[in-house]
């Protein structure tokens, strides 16, 4: 067995991943069907969070900044990746790599900007700029796995469509964007969920007004790990099976992924 | 070619939003005044009190570079070493499940809501300290319990950088200097690690900015003190959130990210990773 040695070289990461990716996860599961004094309970930390005045808020407030963020951003990340793929708008593809440079550029700091850019534009703080800064946070995590889909998809079809008769446009709509859609979604995955669990975003863009779900649990966290690991599980489920959705509808193909 | 206008003015506005808050803080880091919105006369003063050590917060950037730095480079080393050396075992294992149950680990850090990972290393790090007694709040534990977090979430970009290398590259080349009597370390030493070596430097920087950048479990996890980031959200209520110190010393680390993602982007770069 000449594989032998290479095999043994995956242990320390397995070993890795055991005890601080699969033992932390374990531990939500567990912390969050346990209550404060460590006695089992099956909904016990659930009623508690249901108690919650805030959470009401912070749920609606997350519902909308997560839809429209991520809605905004594929409104105006499809069109830049579709345009981008094209060589007369990026010929060296230092283009696309404008849109990336931001993201290495501390979010704290181009949220803090931000702020400062509207206090001086006397653009009133709230919702709209709470959204605005969660689309400029989030904006190339939508362009990148849709111009990576875009790119894979093979010339040849969009000539057959036209030899066949079909206008651009209408090559456009039946072709290109069906083919691109694993690239859609995954762009959805990345923004959705991320973007209403990122905290301190809403706080500097709302003067602290707007709570999400990441200031939430953050702030629980504080005082009672119990009912924060119970949210933290009900999160991690839904994204598994966002996750799942995603997997079936591309085949179990990778959408592209940002790097 | 009306077309041709719309699209660039498209692009070009979607850009120039992006870009508005950076260049306005790199404006005013030339400005004589703390504020954000009056230009008080051009100056060089916030950048040579930076490095002077006369600015006001002098101490606390330092530290809080120094520690920043510290983290992001044990856990470039740390998260290069463990992904190199599992891309190449996930890469020589077969056994489909076994290669599934890897592979969704090491995407789970990725895919998962920082906020919730920053929860699961917190319950871990209580865990830790009820067996094994280190004192909670020295500089030391919580650099340690950083590194460790931040390597959680860095291998698998690692990891996912170097796989495709090995992929592209002709495994007989490592058979035959086994062959030829190089023993499996030194072949692999010798023949796998030079030909995947791009990968691994791609995969160590990518570590090192995720590190140096990361806020959100940072935040939850720092006992006892400052990185960038954290400093950022401490300031971030004061009268003037953004003192001219940290908006030079930000200007400056903008200019180099900028520089060196450029070099990333370049066509010659591309043009030779075609090849």
């Amino acid at each position: 067995m000449r594989n032998t040695f290479r095999k043994m070289l995956a242990t320390p990461y397995a070993l890795f991943m055991a005890l601080f990716v699969i033992l932390p996860i374990i531990l939500i599961a567990v912390y969050a069907f346990v209550d404060s004094e460590g006695a089992f309970t099956l909904l016990g930390n659930f009623k508690e969070l249901t108690k919650e005045k805030s959470l009401v808020n912070v749920i609606k407030n997350s519902v909308i900044a997560g839809l429209s963020t991520s809605l905004i951003c594929l409104l105006i990340g499809y069109p830049i990746a579709y345009y981008l793929t094209k060589k007369e708008f990026n010929r060296t593809g230092v283009i696309i790599g404008l849109f990336l440079v931001p993201m290495w550029v501390n979010f704290l700091l181009r949220m803090m900007s931000t702020k400062a850019v509207f206090n001086v534009l006397g653009i009133p703080l709230g919702m709209g700029t709470v959204i605005y800064g969660l689309c400029y946070e989030f904006l190339p995590f939508m362009i990148m796995p849709i111009y990576t889909t875009l790119l894979k998809i093979d010339k040849m079809y969009l000539e057959g469509a036209e030899d066949l008769g079909a206008t651009p446009v209408k090559a456009f709509w039946k072709v290109t964007v069906p083919l691109s859609l694993p690239g859609v979604l995954s762009g959805l995955t990345m923004v959705i969920i991320p973007s209403i669990t990122t905290f301190a975003v809403s706080e500097i863009l709302s003067d602290n007004k707007i709570k999400l779900l990441g200031d939430f649990i953050y702030n629980l966290k504080a005082y009672n790990l119990n009912m924060a690991s119970a949210i933290s599980l009900v999160l991690m489920v839904l994204l598994a099976v966002s996750m799942l959705i995603t997997n079936k509808f591309s085949d179990g193909e990778q959408g592209g992924g940002i790097w | 070619m009306v077309r041709k206008i719309v699209v660039r003015l498209f692009i070009g506005i979607v850009l120039v939003l992006l870009y508005l808050p950076i260049v306005w803080m790199i404006v005013f880091s030339f400005s004589d005044t703390p504020s954000f919105s009056n230009w008080n006369g051009f100056t060089f003063q916030n950048y040579i009190d930076l490095f002077t050590g006369q600015s006001s917060n002098a101490s606390r950037i330092q530290e809080a570079v120094v520690n920043t730095l510290f983290v992001g480079a044990c856990t470039s080393l740390l998260s290069t070493l463990l992904g190199t050396l599992g891309a190449i075992g996930l890469h020589a294992i077969h056994n489909k499940r076994i290669k599934a149950v890897y592979s969704t680990s090491n995407q789970i850090p990725m895919i998962n809501s920082e906020i919730v990972t920053a929860i699961a290393l917190a319950l871990l790090f209580n865990l830790i300290a009820t067996v094994i007694p280190i004192s909670e709040g020295t500089w030391i534990e919580t650099a340690i319990k950083l590194i460790l977090a931040h390597t959680t979430f860095c291998t698998p970009y690692v990891l996912l950088n170097v796989l495709p290398r090995l992929q592209k590259s002709d495994y007989k080349i490592y058979e035959a200097a086994l062959d030829l009597g190089c023993t499996p370390a030194k072949a692999m030493w010798k023949v796998v690690i030079p030909d995947i070596l791009p990968g691994i430097v791609v995969g160590a920087l990518l570590a090192f900015t995720l590190s140096i950048d990361d806020f959100v479990i940072t935040k939850v996890n720092v006992t006892s003190f400052e990185t960038l980031s954290t400093m950022l959200y401490g300031l971030k209520s004061g009268k003037h959130p953004l003192p001219a110190d940290i908006k030079s010393l930000f200007s400056i680390i903008f200019f180099i990210v900028f520089a060196a993602i450029m070099i990333m982007y370049s066509p010659k770069r591309q043009a030779k990773q075609n090849k």
